[in-house]
């Protein structure tokens, strides 16, 4: 009996201490609830606050009550984005070719040429498109030292105190467009300080397509001699390529967008035929 | 009786005449009298300074075009800025390296394989110094990476190289599906034609959405626009189909498909739906089965700016494009047409269709009976995007323009192409089947002329019965060096006549009378002018010539 009455107690303490137990576990739990939905509540506040700075670096107090630095830079230097692909496009992708035809008063670069007759043409510009970008590159660099200069200007106008290093630009010609990348840090204080990293021009454009469609056809210049124009434009609806062939054997093409009205034009000189036997 | 001999020389000469050597409009843009007095005028002084001054550099031609007598060196960088040339030592450039060989024996210079390695493309005929200098990697021989293989790309393909196949894949989105095993273009695109394509149904960010596309890109690899969403597929509906229950749906607007030529529906999500039709744009049935092209409207019919049907056919010359700036009329629905690419009335007076190429000789002279006038050319129109647009063959004829027709299903497609003229070694040609065998040369057959002498006196000068001559002649540089002089001095002939005095005075022709007639002079007329730039011509704008090219002498008794 005692043994059972012991028993007993001790199943009746257990069940005591069990119900106890439960309790317990319950405040537990709760308090351990509120304790991650804090926790939670803390990572979105530090990662609304990181996301804010990290990708919302330019809105700040000093920005938006002033002169936005991207806005700025960008109307500063967007026209002459468009203004350097059209020098660049019209003059073979140099910005002062050497090597070139001048027609109309405009040196177009040779970018496959060989001087001697009856001889297919040397490629002289492999990797057009990035040579493209990086011509672009080097003709926006100077506009865009005197853009952050002219940012720096206004701001020290309103008494701000501004230190800024040398912008880098970085050129990428992508299918549909260009895009080009201003790396101009940037610091300005005033009450308080902010930082400015880049900012981004986006030109829509199918220089992508131009450039890559000029490759083929110094491939084709380079190959056979010659290309055959009527084999892209039954391709690609949109492109249209226009030749113009020299006495001295050197051919001039325009290979436009008929969407856009973009074009780049180049010169080669391949397979060239003298006048008569030509022996002299 | 006494023999009595006379001499008939005729001497072809190189045509002094008005050439423009390049003209770089057509000699029907050009508005030719206004010009003539001017160019003329800077012509003659142009000669009166070349002659000057010809003298002078003669001993020293720095010209790299006719540089064929002079020892040339393989220069890396020319004084203009030119990359591997052979050219004279003088034109190199003074810090560049010269080597007193062929550029393709140099190390420098040796033409290969260019590989761009960021976009996957190769170019061959590279100098090994260029592709370096450019960043590209270079190999003699073709490397693998130049491979090409099929390239697909949702449901169309592209016939690249493996790196190319991944860069076009993430400009679109895609994942890369490359298969190297498929070695030819036309396989590579037909592979794709039968993909299924169809409504694929996925959830994203809380809601039922939709994209049309291949089962492939619904159900396999990266999901749904790469996101790794798998959707859930039905073959040939449409993304604005009701029973699907997507918050896609009908729209009144359409959009140009990259790839395809025709004008179609867009839903609410922006996918594709079936070919624009006006009538169709609140049928229920029509926005939610794909229909094949043949079961929309204006089948068979081009539909140029038609402003209630999309169905364009880019081989009957309409394409898909935007109303605006295709300057067509402004459709019932949406912004876009099936724009008129074909050409209407152009210069010859004929229509053409986008593509179509044809030649065209509208320089003074005929052309395929040695009959060219000085500086004519011949030209190929092409019709692109409902503009007339020309190409120049090479100067000096030594292209021709050739053109034929394609029979096709909707009708002859014109073809023409600029072609070497090959009228090089016609008067060496002594036989009419030899200078007629048009596989090998561009010639005609001149029959009852010779080209040196009539039989000569002693009765050894060989008596042909034809010659044979270029069908369209040469250009010649006549206005320098001795070349021309040497190609036109092929039509140069002695006819010897022999007479016979009667006893009682007076003479009777017995031998080559005929050389004695006005018809002998027209004869070697016609062998010099078909020579080249020889004898009396005009030029291209019909001028004659300042020298009459041609020169009959007499002599003997």
């Amino acid at each position: 009996m005692r043994l059972g009455r012991a028993v007993l107690y001790l199943k009746e303490e257990h069940k005591g201490y069990k119900q106890n137990n439960v309790k317990m576990k319950m405040l537990e739990r709760g308090k351990r609830g509120q304790v991650t939905i804090f926790v939670i509540i803390a990572i979105v506040i530090v990662a609304a606050i990181i996301f804010f700075f990290v990708y919302k670096p330019n809105i700040g107090r000093v920005f938006s009550n002033d002169v936005n630095p991207a806005q700025f830079l960008q109307s500063c230097i967007g026209g002459d984005v468009k203004d350097s692909v059209d020098l660049l496009a019209s003059q073979g992708g140099y910005a002062n070719p050497e090597g070139f035809i001048l027609s109309n008063g405009v040196k177009i670069k040779y970018l496959c040429y060989n001087s001697e007759f009856y001889k297919t043409c040397v490629v002289q510009q492999p990797l057009l498109k990035e040579h493209f970008e990086k011509e672009l590159e080097e003709l926006l660099r100077p506009k865009a030292n005197d853009c952050v200069n002219k940012l720096k200007a206004e701001y020290e106008r309103k008494g701000f105190s501004v230190s800024a290093s040398q912008p880098e630009t970085k050129v990428e010609i992508a299918p549909h467009r260009i895009k080009i990348n201003f790396l101009a840090p940037m610091t300005i204080s005033k009450d308080s300080t902010e930082t400015f990293k880049s900012f981004e021009v986006d030109l829509g454009s199918e220089m992508y397509d131009l450039l890559l469609t000029s490759t083929s056809i110094i491939e084709f210049e380079s190959t056979y001699g010659d290309s055959e124009t009527t084999l892209y434009t039954q391709y690609y609806p949109n492109l249209k390529i226009q030749k113009e062939k020299f006495g001295e054997g050197s051919t001039i093409y325009t290979v436009s967008d008929v969407t856009t009205k973009e074009s780049f034009t180049f010169a080669s000189r391949s397979l060239a035929w003298p006048a008569g036997y030509g022996l002299e | 009786m006494i023999k009595k001999i006379k001499t008939m020389m005729s001497k072809c000469l190189p045509n002094h005449t008005l050439q423009c050597v390049e003209h770089f409009e057509h000699p029907k843009v050009q508005n030719k009298r206004k010009d003539f007095l001017i160019f003329l005028f800077m012509l003659l002084f142009g000669i009166f300074i070349l002659l000057g001054i010809g003298g002078v550099l003669a001993a020293q031609n720095n010209n790299p075009q006719v540089s064929g007598n002079t020892a040339t060196v393989c220069c890396e960088k020319t004084t203009s800025g030119l990359f591997c040339q052979d050219v004279p030592a003088e034109e190199c450039a003074s810090d560049s390296t010269q080597v007193p060989t062929a550029c393709e024996s140099t190390s420098y210079c040796r033409q290969g394989f260019c590989f761009d390695s960021s976009e996957g493309t190769c170019l061959d005929n590279t100098p090994q110094n260029v592709c370096n200098a450019e960043g590209g990697v270079w190999s003699e021989e073709k490397p693998a990476q130049c491979d090409l293989g099929c390239c697909v790309l949702g449901d169309q393909a592209a016939f690249v190289t493996l790196t190319r196949c991944k860069r076009l894949s993430g400009f679109l989105g895609l994942q890369t599906n490359y298969k190297k095993n498929i070695k030819d273009e036309v396989q590579c695109v037909l592979s794709v034609q039968n993909q299924d394509k169809g409504a694929c149904v996925y959830d994203f960010e809380f809601d039922r959405t939709c994209k049309f596309t291949t089962r492939e890109e619904c159900t396999l690899g990266s999901g749904v626009n790469g996101t790794g969403v798998k959707g859930e597929f039905h073959v040939g509906k449409l993304c604005s189909a009701e029973e699907l229950g997507t918050n896609c749906g009908p729209t009144r607007n359409t959009v140009c498909s990259p790839g395809k030529d025709e004008v179609y529906f867009i839903d609410t999500c922006g996918n594709p739906a079936n070919i624009y039709d006006a009538s169709k744009v609140s049928d229920k049935e029509y926005w939610s089965n794909v229909k094949d092209k043949s079961e929309s409207c204006g089948l068979g019919s081009a539909n140029a700016n038609s402003q209630n049907c999309g169905s364009c056919n880019y081989l009957l010359g309409t394409f898909c494009r935007d109303a605006g700036t295709a300057g067509g009329s402004k459709p019932t629905y949406g912004d876009n047409i099936c724009a008129d690419l074909n050409c209407k009335s152009t210069q010859n007076g004929k229509s053409y269709k986008h593509g179509e190429s044809w030649c065209i000789y509208n320089d003074e002279g005929t052309t395929g009976k040695g009959e060219s006038s000085v500086g004519s050319r011949f030209f190929k129109h092409i019709c692109i995007n409902g503009e007339e647009v020309l190409e120049q063959c090479a100067d000096f004829r030594q292209h021709e323009c050739i053109e034929d027709k394609i029979e096709t299903s909707q009708g002859d497609f014109a073809q023409a192409a600029c072609r070497v003229n090959r009228w090089q070694d016609c008067t060496a040609q002594t036989e009419k089947i030899d200078c007629e065998n048009s596989d090998r040369r561009d010639c005609f057959w001149q029959p009852g002329v010779e080209f040196q002498a009539k039989k000569t006196e002693d009765g050894k000068g060989k008596i042909q019965n034809g010659v044979c001559l270029p069908k369209d002649p040469p250009g010649l540089k006549f206005w320098g060096g001795g070349e021309a002089k040497g190609i036109c001095s092929q039509g140069n002939a002695a006819c010897i006549v022999s007479f016979e005095k009667g006893l009682f005075g007076g003479e009777k022709c017995i031998e080559n009378c005929e050389c004695l007639d006005e018809g002998w002079e027209k004869e070697r007329s016609d062998i010099c002018t078909a020579l080249g730039d020889c004898g009396p011509k005009v030029n291209w704008v019909g001028q004659e010539g300042y020298k009459p090219g041609f020169k009959i002498t007499k002599s003997g008794g």
